[in-house]
């Protein structure tokens, strides 16, 4: 790994976006090491551009010296997407945060990559749209981030994952060029390469402008807390719901442990004693609302709901929802660390695979808590534990490789929303044969960018990336207090 | 013209029961000299390698009902027909979630969903066969485009055969996945350039227990727009929102007015607030007559004469109706989608490149979704994009061009 760049480098990273905007002395370095993650390598500098054009001129200094590219919003990533493995350069956007354009009529926004994703919600909400990703991070990260992890959030059950509600991109790509993929109107003719770049985790290119999609505030929202005793049969309800034809636009679940966490610090009535709430949203014309919430609330009863308590002004929404929002950094601040797990299932396997995630855990001897996107089957079980003690990270990162197989084992996968960067390449052959992952290297190579961006990522192998699994996994555990 | 030792190989590729005579699978009149249709991945596979180590040009094709999408084919030696691959591989109704071989027909999927109370909601011609295969290779939406989702947005996961005989998958089974580059993104809309679908997982909807549709009428098209767009804005429960100008909505069955076409979906009282919003707005609204959607879809699907499909933003859409009207078209447009169809018996390129520039200008584009030989080589079907990605992408997937070569561009 470099220790320091070479001075021609940051000579010519410094002419192209200014030498106030490069940080390249050892001791600034150290925040830009990591994301929400422990694994942190050092990067040879960290640049600050303003526009597309000195976006550009950096990644022709990068080829000029050979050095690694990696593109970083707010560093809220949950994989390691941004960790600089093999060193280079980090390009932070979040000097580009303007919102360009908003055309409410044709619920059409133009943003640069580093806007913050709640800051464009608070632009919006005047204008009744909203940016329909809304991970829990949203206070504090990018649009940029949310489009390259294509990530998700609770209302991704009704909207879909990001990728949904990106129209258009301006990227850089490897080679210096600043090209448009997309465009401003929904399915532009040719190929799709829109849809293959979101997602994409920073290794195809920078994204320095997005043409985005909005989508209206509903005229009727209807928000219920569901009290169940067990965690099994809140699961059941979950595919009840959806088995009764009614999809709400978000469908949420805490066990026991983070309401136990949260109920404390917010006081919005989640029983101390439940096993499992789940939070449901339903929304459209008033008529269809009440109609629906009814449905749910007999698919909950059914399932052995205690109790299904609704709110249909904002504030008593808000006041559900704030558990769900304070959730993970409850977590935080009540364990030394904890590791938050992200995996897929189908939704009906949920009652036997959140059975299973519990039994695993306790034989690990370990608190698990979960809060996650019940109707998307998308789970985050947080692992908490002490690293102090003997031998315990070791055991949280088996325990974490066992539920990810038992996600792939019922036909799940790996991820939802929080991408495979650093922390699961490694698990990628568990999902996917050597000639799929061969085709996903070539779409690497016709973007020019097998080294150049963010390598290490994704893909398992690569040169001088390698590690073994065991040390590559050993550094994934989230950090705590970086939540908060 | 391919010598005929070279095709020989095809033949040994796969069981003799799988050849089948090429008339019937041209092409703009060009009959390839073999034809096949495998009964399942393996022998798509295995015809894919013969074809790419012998160096000549496959075409895969489902229902053949979108085969003038596209630049005139290059070359064309082989038809692969998919129709082979029709097993539904797992459909799990609780979950929504759908998995079948690429070649079934659309029509014959809708069936089975249907009796579980739900449906894949995509909305082609009604008397189309289109698979599964090819819809996702064209990704073309009509009325309910914006309303629902688009088809690449309903696709989870995809397995793909390569030019080089691998069976590639991406994406999964599961309704949320970020696993992996979505290389089946790349696949959806791409006319089969880098590779053939076998195989496609779906997200599936539950089928609304209530349609009903209505036509709103209006004096001019200007007030047809301001209607449509107040209506968008009205959370309706809606799946089609669509402008039609009068001879279009007489070319259907309705009265020849500029008309606001709604076809609402959802519960019986989301169903009736909205007609009754509707009817607020526009006291003439009724529920037509016939089968109008059917016979939209029908105009829009049609193979022998000229369609174009702008996308413009909404509040363009009455002006690219008129550009299309101008240029002699029948026209209609979608609110929510931006998209604007123009059907005429015949267009002439320079036509074709008034009205891209009317859509670009306004920040859109136009896509030419069928046309004559000529047209299709006159004017690119496509309009401009990016070029040096696609043919690097090309280059790595189909490095021989055995894939529907010339369908995007020189060799691609
Ligand atoms: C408490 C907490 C809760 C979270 N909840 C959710 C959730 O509900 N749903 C969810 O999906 N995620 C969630 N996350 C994960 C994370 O917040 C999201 O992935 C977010 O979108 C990342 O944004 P960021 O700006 O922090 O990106 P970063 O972490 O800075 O970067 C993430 C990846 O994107 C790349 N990248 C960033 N900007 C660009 C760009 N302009 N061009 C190209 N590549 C770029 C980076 O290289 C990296 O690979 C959560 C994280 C935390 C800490
Ligand atoms: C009004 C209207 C609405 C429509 N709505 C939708 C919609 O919402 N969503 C949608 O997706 N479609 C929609 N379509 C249908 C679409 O336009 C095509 O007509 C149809 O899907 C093509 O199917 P096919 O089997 O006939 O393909 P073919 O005509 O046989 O093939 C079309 C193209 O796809 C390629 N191809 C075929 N099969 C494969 C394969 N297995 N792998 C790779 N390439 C292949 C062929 O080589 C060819 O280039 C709509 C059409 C109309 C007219």
């Amino acid at each position: 790994m470099p220790t320091t760049a070479s001075p021609a480098l940051i000579e010519a990273l410094q002419r192209a976006v200014g030498s106030q905007h490069v940080l390249h002395a050892p001791e600034d370095l150290i925040a830009y090491e990591y994301d929400a993650t422990i694994d942190r390598a050092r990067p040879d500098a960290v640049l600050f551009p303003a526009t597309a054009e000195q976006v550009a001129a950096v990644v022709r200094a990068a080829n000029q010296y050979d050095v690694p590219v990696i593109p970083r919003g707010s560093g809220t990533g949950l994989s390691g997407g941004t960790v600089p493995v093999k060193g280079g350069v980090v390009v932070a956007l979040t000097r580009m945060n303007r919102i360009v354009e908003v055309d409410a009529v044709n619920r059409v926004a133009v943003v640069e990559p580093g806007v913050v994703n709640l800051q464009l919600q608070e632009a919006l909400a005047p204008l009744r749209l909203a940016w329909a990703p809304d991970p829990s991070s949203q206070r504090i990260c990018t649009v940029g981030g949310n489009i390259a992890n294509n990530s998700g959030g609770p209302h991704t059950l009704a909207h879909g994952s990001t990728v949904n509600h990106v129209l258009g991109l301006e990227v850089v790509v490897s080679d210096g060029r600043v090209i448009n993929l997309g465009g401003r109107v929904l399915d532009a003719p040719g190929i799709d390469l829109r849809g293959l770049f979101v997602g994409s985790e920073g290794t195809l290119g920078i994204v320095t402008q997005a043409t985005i999609r909005l989508v209206p505030a509903a005229p009727d929202v209807r928000t219920m807390l569901a009290i169940f005793d067990s965690v099994d049969e809140a699961s059941a309800a979950v595919s009840a719901i959806i088995r009764n034809g009614v999809i709400p636009v978000a469908l949420e679940m805490l066990d026991q442990e983070i309401i136990k966490l949260v109920e404390p610090r917010i006081h919005a009535g989640y029983p101390l004693d439940a096993g499992a709430v789940l939070l449901i949203e339903v929304e459209g014309l008033s008529e269809g609302v009440a109609v629906e919430a009814d449905a749910v609330i007999e698919a909950c009863r059914a399932c052995g709901a205690r109790e299904v308590r609704s709110a249909d002004t904002q504030p008593a929404r808000d006041k559900l929802w704030e558990g769900r929002k304070v959730g993970i950094g409850a977590i935080g601040a009540a364990a030394p660390a904890f590791y938050l797990l992200d995996g897929v299932v189908p939704r009906t396997k949920l009652p036997q695979v959140m059975r299973r995630v519990l039994e695993l855990s306790a034989q690990y001897g370990f608190k698990c808590a979960n809060i996650f996107h019940a109707g998307d089957g998308n789970l985050h079980p947080n692992i908490m534990f002490d690293p102090q003690e003997e031998g315990a990270t070791q055991r949280v990162l088996d325990l974490g490789g066992e539920i990810m197989r038992l996600c792939v084992d019922v036909g799940g996968s790996i991820t939802g929303e929080h991408g495979i960067g650093l922390e699961k390449r490694s698990y990628m052959e568990w999902v996917f044969s050597p000639p799929d992952l061969a085709a996903m290297e070539r779409v690497r190579l016709a973007f020019g960018s097998a080294d150049r961006f963010n390598p290490c990522k994704i893909l398992p192998g690569g040169h001088g990336c390698a590690t073994g699994h065991a040390d590559e996994l050993a550094r994934h555990i989230a950090k705590p207090g970086v939540y908060i | 013209m391919t010598s005929p030792t070279r095709l020989e190989s095809l033949r040994h590729a796969v069981p003799s029961d799988v050849e089948r005579s090429p008339s019937g699978f041209g092409i703009d009149a060009v009959e390839p000299a073999l034809a096949f249709s495998p009964d399942d991945r393996n022998e798509v596979a295995a015809l894919l390698r013969a074809a790419d180590e012998a160096g000549v040009v496959v075409v895969p094709q489902g229902g053949r009902t979108a085969l003038s999408l596209g630049r005139p084919l290059q070359r064309y030696d082989v038809a692969l027909e998919t129709r082979g691959l029709q097993r539904i591989v797992e459909y799990v109704p609780d979950d929504l979630t759908l998995t079948v071989e690429a070649g079934i027909h659309l029509e014959a999927l809708q069936q089975t969903l249907r009796e579980h109370g739900q449906y894949l909601p995509i909305d082609p011609p009604p008397d189309d066969h289109v698979s599964i295969g090819g819809l996702l290779a064209t990704a073309r939406s009509g009325a309910w485009r914006g309303h629902l989702p688009a088809a690449r947005d309903l696709l989870l996961g995809a397995v793909v055969a390569s030019p080089t005989g691998q069976l590639e998958s991406s994406g999964g089974r599961v309704v949320k996945n970020v696993t992996g580059y979505d290389m089946h993104r790349m696949h959806t809309g791409a006319l089969g350039a880098f590779g053939v679908i076998v195989e496609a997982s779906f997200k599936v909807a539950p089928l609304p227990p209530v349609t009903r549709t209505l036509a709103a009428r209006a004096d001019t098209i200007a007030e047809a727009g301001a209607l449509a767009m107040r209506l968008w804005n009205a959370s309706l429960a809606a799946r089609a929102i669509s402008i039609l100008a009068p001879e279009t909505a007489e070319r259907i069955g309705l009265e020849a007015s500029p008309t606001v076409l709604i076809e609402l979906a959802g519960l019986e009282v989301s169903v009736d607030r909205s007609t009754q919003i509707i009817r607020e707005a526009n006291p003439r609204a009724d529920e037509p007559a016939g089968t109008p959607w059917e016979r939209l879809r029908r105009l829009h699907g049609d193979r022998v004469a000229a369609v174009v499909r702008f996308g413009v933003p909404s509040s363009d859409v009455i002006g690219a109706i008129e550009a299309a009207r101008g240029a002699g078209c029948i026209a209609w447009g979608h609110i929510a989608s931006g998209a604007v169809i123009g059907h005429a018996p015949s267009l002439d390129a320079a036509s074709v490149q008034r009205l891209r520039a009317h859509a670009t200008e306004r920040g859109g584009f136009l896509q030419l979704e069928s046309g004559s030989r000529g047209l299709r080589a006159a004017v690119d079907p496509f309009g401009p994009g990016e070029v040096d990605l696609v043919r690097s992408l090309k280059a790595r997937f189909d490095a021989r061009g055995t894939l529907n070569r010339g369908r995007w561009m020189e060799g691609v």
